[in-house]
């Protein structure tokens, strides 16, 4: 069996070049967004979408006293036990023994079951197609599988991600942080959270400040999820009734409002 | 396929075979007998385990050799990325780090603002065109459409030896005069020349030169020069120490401004706050420069809020596009004079565009300021500081003072070496010259993408042009213009007067606590 990979982000180093975001877009054939050019930051689109597998967040924080910027690049964390492929009955979304959590849109059947199931909010549903599919990173399964590193990382100049199996890549995050306890805070954030996540993260400033959830349960979610989802198709069915209504409601919205407003559902500020 | 459908048929679960059972059975029965009947059998998924995620196909386009980009900050007054077109080959971080030693010199974490000076190399680096100058050309589309503003161009040194080259001449070709007249043709109420703003620094920077080798103005030697925006932010953030060697005098482009707005518009009975002030230059710092804060002496000299020295620049390539959209036939159209009151230029002037120019030209009017005699021949060909080695030196006898040494860098990267030496207190010139671009002017980051990445071919064709324009000039030093003469007895009176230092001087400000630097990269 292959080891399991992981990916560390070390927050401090991110100076916000978006390399990483070019390289996601391009590896995975991914549709530049035409309107505005493709200029991320010039048109504030730095909101995970299903073409956005991963982007890069802009965030003003305080730091002994001054306002500092601190740039965390998101995508999906790809747990060690993913909620998502528990709560998916059609097994569109597999975890492989390399790491990566990975979705099959043929096997999909549009249900959105794993968009309520994750527990960070990663997936993007495509609310505006007739077969619509639920999008998020792939982690670049087939260069991971081979060894590689993901696109994203192998292009980051400041070597603010860093790829290797994922025990090593936890105890690198734990020698960062043991090497500067004066710059770090003591946490290494997928670590624990969700049950372990490949892709985990270091930081200066704390990581509620970021953005970052802080209630994610330290157990690994699926073992409930699936468990309570499974016997109450009730729910399922009224669920994907209510999320149908407010794509028709929002779809309205959008054309009086502007087409961003299609992700809103999904996505929190 | 091995995949468990409720016991029936093994087959795997698609959308469309999800979707027909969802029609046939009826939804809810469908979905009940998905979920609760397959999950009673030994707990599996309707999609089964057998499909193997490795067959998922990356249709996308990753070039082989990828590499990271220099950040670009979505309020970057100067440039802006196209993602769409970037293909991550790294050669603006290239550029960035080795040919500018911005990217890579200072610590991380990043404080609160992205390090940038502005000086636009990676757009002349980038070979895809990803990364171009902020496009500034409609303000000036709309301020030439508004019949109530008066519209007022300069041009800088350097752009008539490139202009050109957007429209198919070779590089280096001599467009001053079609300059003029598509600038004229395009609408603007006057055109006006940076060369006479030009000579004017080299009254008020020589000037002041002197002074400090005197002991009359209590600065350090040796001084810098000062018409570098991108240098003078790359000072401001990684020596502020050295600061006080910079010369209070503005650039020639803010000198301009301020005069356009109080001079210009007194002498011509113009509301100043109808004035545009455009100005045309060859740099993408320039549009930085223009922004900041302290750039609007016009508006401290009436007591007039809201007036800015300079509106708007253009980078060369700006106004390339400008001519072209309006469909004007650049190589055919007539030669044609700048407007008179500021576009008086001469040879000294004229080479403030190539690496060396400001040096040869101050040692030329310094002489001058302090024997009150004509230099002699050798300050009219001061060869050891022209032409592109990294850091120049010469010194020249002058009867009064003794031997005046200087030296000349370009490219910051060199600049950073002279730099050291100063900060370490070794250094033994008086003045020294910087350009934030390599080759100068000429090859600034707004110049026309003759070749990509810029070739010294390219940069020695225009540097000639320059110097052959100084050559055949009749006035070849700044104290020799007629029009600075003329604004020096009716407006400024003297070099340093205390209107000059209130409209033609101005402060810098260390960037210090913007970044944690670093004098060496490290890997
Ligand atoms: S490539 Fe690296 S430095 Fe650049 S935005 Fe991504 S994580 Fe940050
Ligand atoms: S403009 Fe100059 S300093 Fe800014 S990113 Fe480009 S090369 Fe670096
Ligand atoms: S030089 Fe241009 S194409 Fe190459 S990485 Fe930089 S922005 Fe992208």
């Amino acid at each position: 069996m292959a080891s399991a990979k992981g990916v560390l982000v070390d927050i401090t180093r991110c100076i916000d070049c978006e390399s990483c975001v070019v390289a996601c877009r391009l590896y995975n054939g991914l549709d530049a967004d035409t309107k505005g050019g493709a200029k991320p930051r010039q048109t504030g689109k730095n909101e995970l979408a299903p073409n956005r597998w991963t982007v890069v967040r802009d965030n003003h924080v305080q730091k002994d006293g001054k306002t500092v910027r601190r740039f965390v690049k998101q995508q999906c964390f790809h747990c060690v036990e993913p909620a998502c492929a528990s709560a998916c009955f059609a097994r569109a979304i597999q975890k492989t023994p390399e790491g990566p959590v990975v979705y099959n849109e043929k096997l999909c059947v549009g249900c959105r079951y794993c968009m309520i199931a994750c527990p960070f909010g990663i997936l993007r549903f495509e609310w505006d197609k007739p077969f619509p599919r639920v999008l998020k990173c792939q982690m670049c399964l087939s260069r991971v599988a081979d060894n590689q590193m993901p696109a994203c990382a192998s292009v980051c100049p400041t070597r603010a991600i860093v790829f290797g199996e994922r025990e090593q890549i936890v105890q690198e995050a734990n020698k960062r942080i043991a090497a500067k306890p004066g710059l770090y805070i003591n946490q290494v954030y997928g670590a624990k959270e969700a049950g372990g996540t490949s892709w985990l993260y270091i930081s200066d400033v704390p990581f509620e400040q970021l953005g970052f959830k802080t209630n994610v349960p330290e157990k690994p979610i699926p073992e409930y999820t699936w468990q309570v989802l499974k016997w109450t198709p009730g729910i399922f069915i009224g669920w994907g009734a209510l999320l149908t209504g407010m794509y028709w409601y929002n779809k309205r919205r959008a054309t009086v409002h502007n087409e961003e407003e299609l992700y809103a559902p999904v996505d929190k500020k | 396929m091995k995949d468990s459908l409720c016991g029936t048929d093994k087959k795997e679960m698609t959308r469309r075979t999800f979707l027909k059972m969802a029609a046939g059975s009826g939804l809810l029965v469908g979905l009940a007998g998905a979920l609760s009947g397959c999950a009673g059998q030994g707990g599996e998924h309707a999609g089964g385990e057998g499909w193997l995620p490795y067959q998922y196909n990356v249709a996308g386009n990753l070039p082989a050799q990828v590499r990271g980009r220099i950040p670009i900050d979505a309020d970057n007054p100067s440039i802006v990325r196209d993602d769409q077109k970037c293909i991550l080959c790294g050669q603006c971080l290239e550029t960035c780090q080795n040919i500018q030693s911005v990217h890579g010199y200072y610590d991380l974490p990043v404080i609160d603002e992205t390090i940038c000076v502005h000086c636009g190399q990676c757009s002349m680096a980038c070979p895809s065109g990803a990364i171009s100058e902020r496009d500034d050309t409609q303000k000036v589309f709309d301020a030439l459409a508004d019949k109530s503003k008066y519209v007022l161009v300069q041009t800088a040194p350097a752009t008539r030896v490139a202009l050109g080259e957007e429209f198919g001449l070779p590089p280096g070709t001599w467009v001053e005069g079609r300059q003029v007249a598509a600038l004229k043709k395009l609408g603007f109420d006057a055109v006006l020349d940076t060369n006479f703003t030009a000579d004017l620094t080299i009254m008020e920077e020589g000037t002041e030169l002197i002074k400090r080798i005197k002991g009359e103005v209590k600065k350090p030697l040796p001084q810098f020069t000062s018409c570098s925006p991108g240098w003078i932010k790359f000072c401001e953030y990684f020596y502020p120490e050295l600061l006080p060697n910079m010369s209070s005098c503005k650039s020639p482009q803010q000198m301009f401004g301020a005069l356009a707005k109080t001079y210009y518009a007194k002498v011509k009975g113009i509301d100043p706050a109808s004035i545009v002030s455009v100005s045309v230059m060859p740099c993408t710092a320039k549009k930085f420069e223009a922004q900041r804060p302290e750039m609007n002496d016009s508006a401290e000299y009436w007591k007039r809020e809201g007036l800015r020295d300079v509106d708007v620049v253009l980078t060369t390539r700006e106004l390339a596009r400008m001519i072209k959209q309006k469909k004007i036939d650049f190589a055919a159209l007539p030669e044609e004079k700048y407007d008179s009151l500021m576009g008086e230029e001469t040879g000294a002037a004229i080479i403030f565009g190539a690496t060396g120019g400001v040096m040869e030209a101050a040692a030329r009017s310094a002489y001058f300021l302090i024997t009150g005699n004509q230099p002699p021949p050798l300050f009219l060909n001061l060869t050891p500081v022209r032409g592109l080695t990294g850091v120049k030196e010469a010194a020249a006898e002058i009867p009064g003072v003794g031997t005046l040494r200087v030296a000349v860098c370009h490219g910051l990267a060199n600049g950073r070496k002279v730099l050291d030496i100063v900060r370490a207190g070794n250094a033994p010139w008086h003045f020294i010259e910087f350009m934030a671009c390599p080759g100068g002017c000429i090859a600034g980051g707004g110049q026309p993408r003759t070749a990509v990445p810029p070739t010294d071919a390219v940069r020695e064709q225009r540097i000639a042009a320059i110097y052959k324009a100084d050559a055949s000039r009749p006035k070849r030093m700044s104290h020799d213009n007629a029009e600075v003469a003329a604004l020096y007895k009716d407006f400024l009176q003297h070099p340093m007067s205390e209107l000059s230092e209130e409209l033609l001087h101005t402060e810098y400000h260390s960037r210090a606590e913007k970044l944690k630097r670093l004098f060496a990269l490290v890997g």
